[in-house]
Parts: C-alpha cells; sequence; structure tokens
C-alpha cells in the first residue's frame, strides 16, 4: 500500500506534464499553420497584385469570348455599398465582359439601376438592347432578384397550366404535351424573364451558396466564390475569369 | 555522434510527437496523411476566422453557428478520372465509386445527418457509350441486391427519384423492392438520384399540378411556390433542401442536381475525386459547413 501512493502519485504527475508538454505542442502547431495562413494570405495578395500589373504573362490575354455572359451574385450587405458594385463592373468593362446579369436576393441592386447604368460607362440595359444586339464597345447589365426565381417559374408554370386546360380534348381529356423545357423557357420569356444561361456566377459575400439565383439558368454555370466584396482583387477577378476559360466540360456525356 | 543524437531528438520533437499526439486527440490512425490533412483543416478554419471577423465589423451582430446539416447532398464525380489516374477501366471506377457510396452512407448517418442524397446518374449520363451505361445500370443492381441486408439492418430508408421510363425493368423491380422493404424507417434516408434532372423535376411538379387541376383538386390561382415544393421528387424527403452540397473532383457546378431546392444550400467544391472521398474528407467538408453563416437571403 505504502508502495502504491508515490507510484500513483508519481503517474499522475507524468500524465500531467505529459498533458502539459502535449497542450505547448498543440500551440506551437496552431502558430505554425497561422503563420503558414499569413504566409499564403500575403503570397495571394502579392499574386493578385502582380496580376492586376500585367507581371504575371499568363494573365495578361484571355480568351474573353467563351465568357459569353457573366452573372455576379452579391450578399445584401454588400449589395447596400454601390460603390463598390460600380467598381467591379468597371472592372469587367475593362476586361471586356460584354454581358453581365448582377442579383442580390432583395432587389437592392434592381433600385439603384439607373445610377449604375450612369456611373458605369458603356453600359446599357440588356433587357433594351436584347442579347443579340449588343455593340462590341458596350456592357449589357441585366438586373435579377428572387422575385426572377421560383416567383417567375410559378407564373410561367400556372401560363402552361392554362394553356394545357384549354388544350384537353373532351373525348379522351388528354390534354397537349406543354411540360417541356423550350415550352418552360417560352413562358418565362412571356413574364419578363431571360432563360440565357450564364457561364460563370461570381459569389461575393460570406456564404458559399447562390442565394437564390434563378434556378432555372443555373445547369452548366461554373460557381465561384470570391470572397467579400468589400475587399475584392482585380487580380482575384482576372485569375477566376482566366481559371474559367481553362474549364472543360464534358455536359454529363 | 552527438550531431545524430540531436538530429534524432529533432526529429522526435517536430514530428513523432505532435504526429501522436494528433493521432490521439482525433482517434485517427497515426499517418502522414491524417497529419496533413489536420492541418489543412486548422488553416481552413482559420481562413474562416477571418471571414467570420470581418462579418462582426461590419454588422457587430452575433453569429449564427449551425451545427449539423440535416440533408447533405453529393455529385459523385471522378470516377472516369480516378480509373484513368490508375490505369484501369472506367468500370472499375465506378465499381470503387460505389463501394464509396456505401462506405459514406454509414459515415453520414453515423455523425448523425438525417438524409443524404446522392446523384448517382444524370439524364444527360445516357448519352454516354452504350457498354458504360449498361455497366452502370448491372452495378446499380448489383448493389441493391446486395446492399439490401445492410439497410434493413441499420434502417436506412431508401427512396429512387428520377425519370423511371428508360431504367431497365430488372432494376426497377430491385427498386420497387428495396424502396418497399425500408419505407417504414425513419431518421436515416438515403435518396439515390438516377436518370435524375433539376429541370425535368420542376416540369413534373407542373405537370402534376396540371393533372391535380383537371381533377378540380387544385386552382390554378392556388398554384404558388410551396404548393411546387410539394410537387417535387423530394417531398419523399422530412428534409426536402439540402443544407450542404459536395461536388466532388473539383468542378465548380450543380450540373442539373436540385436546381430548385438549393437556394440556400452550401456549396462545397473539394478537388478529390468521388472514390477517395473518404472519411477524413467527409470531416472536413462538415467543419467547413460549420464554419458558414446562413441567413437565408434575409438580413439578420
Amino acid at each position: 500500500m505504502d508502495f502504491n501512493d508515490p507510484m500513483l502519485a508519481l503517474s499522475s504527475w507524468i500524465g500531467q506534464i505529459g498533458d502539459f508538454g502535449l497542450d505547448l505542442v498543440w500551440r506551437f502547431i496552431h502558430i505554425v499553420v497561422t503563420l503558414w495562413h499569413i504566409v499564403s494570405g500575403i503570397f495571394e495578395s502579392v499574386e493578385s497584385y502582380a496580376i492586376s500589373l500585367g507581371l504575371i504573362q499568363k494573365y495578361s490575354s484571355i480568351d474573353i469570348e467563351k465568357l459569353k455572359c457573366l452573372a455576379v451574385v452579391v450578399d445584401i450587405e454588400a449589395a447596400r455599398d454601390v460603390s463598390k458594385v460600380i467598381e467591379l463592373l468597371q472592372w469587367l468593362t475593362t476586361i471586356g465582359v460584354k454581358q453581365v446579369g448582377l442579383f442580390d436576393s432583395q432587389g437592392l441592386l434592381k433600385k439603384s439601376k439607373d445610377m449604375i447604368l450612369e456611373m458605369v460607362p458603356r453600359s446599357v440595359l440588356l433587357q433594351e438592347t436584347g442579347e443579340k444586339h449588343i455593340s462590341p464597345d458596350r456592357i449589357a447589365l441585366e438586373f435579377i432578384s428572387s422575385s426572377d426565381n421560383k416567383e417567375a417559374v410559378v407564373k410561367a408554370a400556372n401560363i402552361l397550366l392554362e394553356k394545357y386546360l384549354k388544350s384537353i380534348h373532351p373525348e379522351n381529356g388528354v390534354g397537349e404535351n406543354v411540360f417541356t423545357e423550350s415550352h418552360l423557357n417560352e413562358a418565362l420569356r412571356v413574364v419578363g424573364e431571360s432563360v440565357h444561361v450564364p457561364d460563370l456566377l461570381l459569389v461575393y459575400g460570406p456564404v458559399r451558396s447562390h442565394l437564390g439565383f434563378p434556378a432555372w439558368r443555373l445547369r452548366y454555370t461554373e460557381i465561384v466564390h470570391m470572397g467579400s466584396l468589400k475587399y475584392m482583387r482585380y487580380g482575384s477577378l482576372l485569375k477566376a475569369i482566366h481559371k474559367f476559360t481553362g474549364v472543360r466540360q464534358n455536359y454529363g456525356v | 555522434m552527438v550531431s545524430l543524437f540531436s538530429v534524432v531528438l529533432t526529429f522526435i520533437a517536430i514530428i513523432l510527437i505532435p504526429g501522436l499526439f494528433i493521432s490521439r486527440r482525433l482517434s485517427v490512425p497515426f499517418s502522414i496523411r491524417n497529419i496533413l490533412r489536420f492541418i489543412k483543416l486548422a488553416a481552413s478554419q482559420n481562413d474562416d476566422e477571418e471571414e467570420r471577423n470581418e462579418k462582426r465589423g461590419t454588422m457587430g451582430e452575433k453569429e449564427k453557428r449551425g451545427g449539423l446539416p440535416k440533408h447533405v447532398a453529393i455529385i459523385l464525380d471522378g470516377n472516369r478520372r480516378w480509373a484513368q489516374k490508375r490505369g484501369v477501366g472506367t468500370s472499375d471506377g465506378h465499381k470503387a465509386g460505389a463501394r464509396r457510396v456505401i462506405e459514406n452512407a454509414k459515415d453520414c448517418f453515423a455523425m448523425g445527418i438525417n438524409t443524404v442524397s446522392l446523384f448517382a446518374f444524370s439524364t444527360e449520363n445516357w448519352a454516354r457509350p452504350e457498354d458504360e451505361v449498361n455497366g452502370l445500370m448491372s452495378l446499380f443492381e448489383e448493389n441493391f441486391r446486395s446492399e439490401l441486408p445492410f439497410f434493413q439492418r441499420d434502417k436506412i430508408k431508401i427512396s429512387v427519384i428520377g425519370n423511371r421510363t428508360k431504367i431497365p425493368q430488372s432494376l426497377l423491380g430491385l427498386i420497387r423492392e428495396t424502396e418497399e422493404a425500408t419505407k417504414s424507417y425513419e431518421g436515416k434516408h438515403l435518396i439515390l438520384a438516377i436518370d435524375y434532372s433539376g429541370k425535368f423535376d420542376i416540369l413534373q411538379a407542373c405537370k402534376s399540378l396540371a393533372e391535380k387541376a383537371k381533377n378540380g383538386v387544385i386552382q390554378v390561382e392556388d398554384i404558388d411556390e410551396s404548393v411546387i415544393d410539394k410537387e417535387l421528387m423530394t417531398n419523399c424527403s422530412e428534409f426536402p433542401n439540402p443544407d450542404l452540397l459536395i461536388r466532388t473532383s473539383g468542378e465548380q457546378r450543380i450540373s442539373n442536381f436540385f436546381l430548385w431546392q438549393s437556394a440556400y444550400t452550401e456549396l462545397y467544391f473539394p478537388n478529390v475525386l468521388w472514390p477517395d472521398f473518404g472519411e477524413a474528407e467527409y470531416l472536413q467538408a462538415l467543419t467547413w459547413y460549420q464554419q458558414r453563416l446562413r441567413r437565408f437571403g434575409r438580413r439578420v
């Protein structure tokens, strides 16, 4: 018994020292990881500035023809700062993007539409020009909100339902098959919606989600999370677009 | 001799002790791979720390940190590339992917996820070479047959969603049998999307409502978003909208999966190919998810 008590105390003491030592090692690892993160953040910032200054060759020429339609999703908090949205659009104009859809769930950017069109040089409203008639020196903007998503599909669905009910033959009770993709596309156009599928969707905000962007248009869209709009970088934007131009889709085949 | 001794001690201090510590703390086998995964995980937590701090500064509100997702959707991408990397046939890649499906389902449910949806075969996949498509259908049959005892033992409800008109009769029979055998189970739901298309899902919901309107069950003017929600194929689930959508292999698209349902779904695009997406990768996805702030489009 006398021998066991000191042994128990010793093993407890060794255990405590061991835990303390491991705790120190844990904190050391945290320091290492934090430093690694700081270094990689610095590297990314430097790379972004180098891209902005045109120092990295591969980002100097981008095959922008591949990017026919770009969509930008902005978190509602970020959408309140219209100046940053305008700056982003000016960058996109510089890069040569021809068509941009701007989305925020609450429609704040729709309300600031006139100001944005005024402040972004050579910008036009997509609804006025149509997708096929955009001048080479212009950028066509489309303003989208959540009402253009499920609400629009419901309206389009109601059009199809009415059409179906009217087409029912009294003899056999069978109606025309109007529930196809092309019919729904047509119905969406009737309710004033675009059905053009963006090639690339950039998400600005803390959440990695498309935040209710029109579902019908998202089938093969590349979705890239860009981080905060407040801290957006031209180099990161260029890098995302360049990466997109290198993507090869097989469309499920 | 002294310098060799100091090299050995340094090795022990820097590599072995942290490795043992991480293994002990996380209850995972001691391996370089697991240690590297842990480091990546800690680094990604720091990345999210920055976003959280920024959000506190601008909004001044308390964060909402979610628990585990109720519904996880996974696009199983990368089987063919996995096979190509290893110099084996495409069918071997799909077999490896199928084994991973069962393993991951077990992991998901063990972690408390209620619903797991897997995009196993899209409408566009019918355009693949005939032997590959036939191979996939055979693989589905084989797995439904062999895994039914496991589903029954672990009380996992199985639902298959998609357009069933092109599916071979033999497979259809097995699907019906499996769904019937597991329909009463609750708490764990595995949804397999076979010949599924998000656009088709929306259209079939409209068609279903048209039939109801024709029969007088519903008025056209009463049709709204919630009514369409209930007609979608995911109405078989208690949690029809996924909280987290994972697409493996680094592709950053949802490719016609859950278009309507994914409005506020967190999107996670790891580079790992599907047959390599194991428990550690899944833990990483869940940890990443838990760092997110979800506002569902509203101002908090």
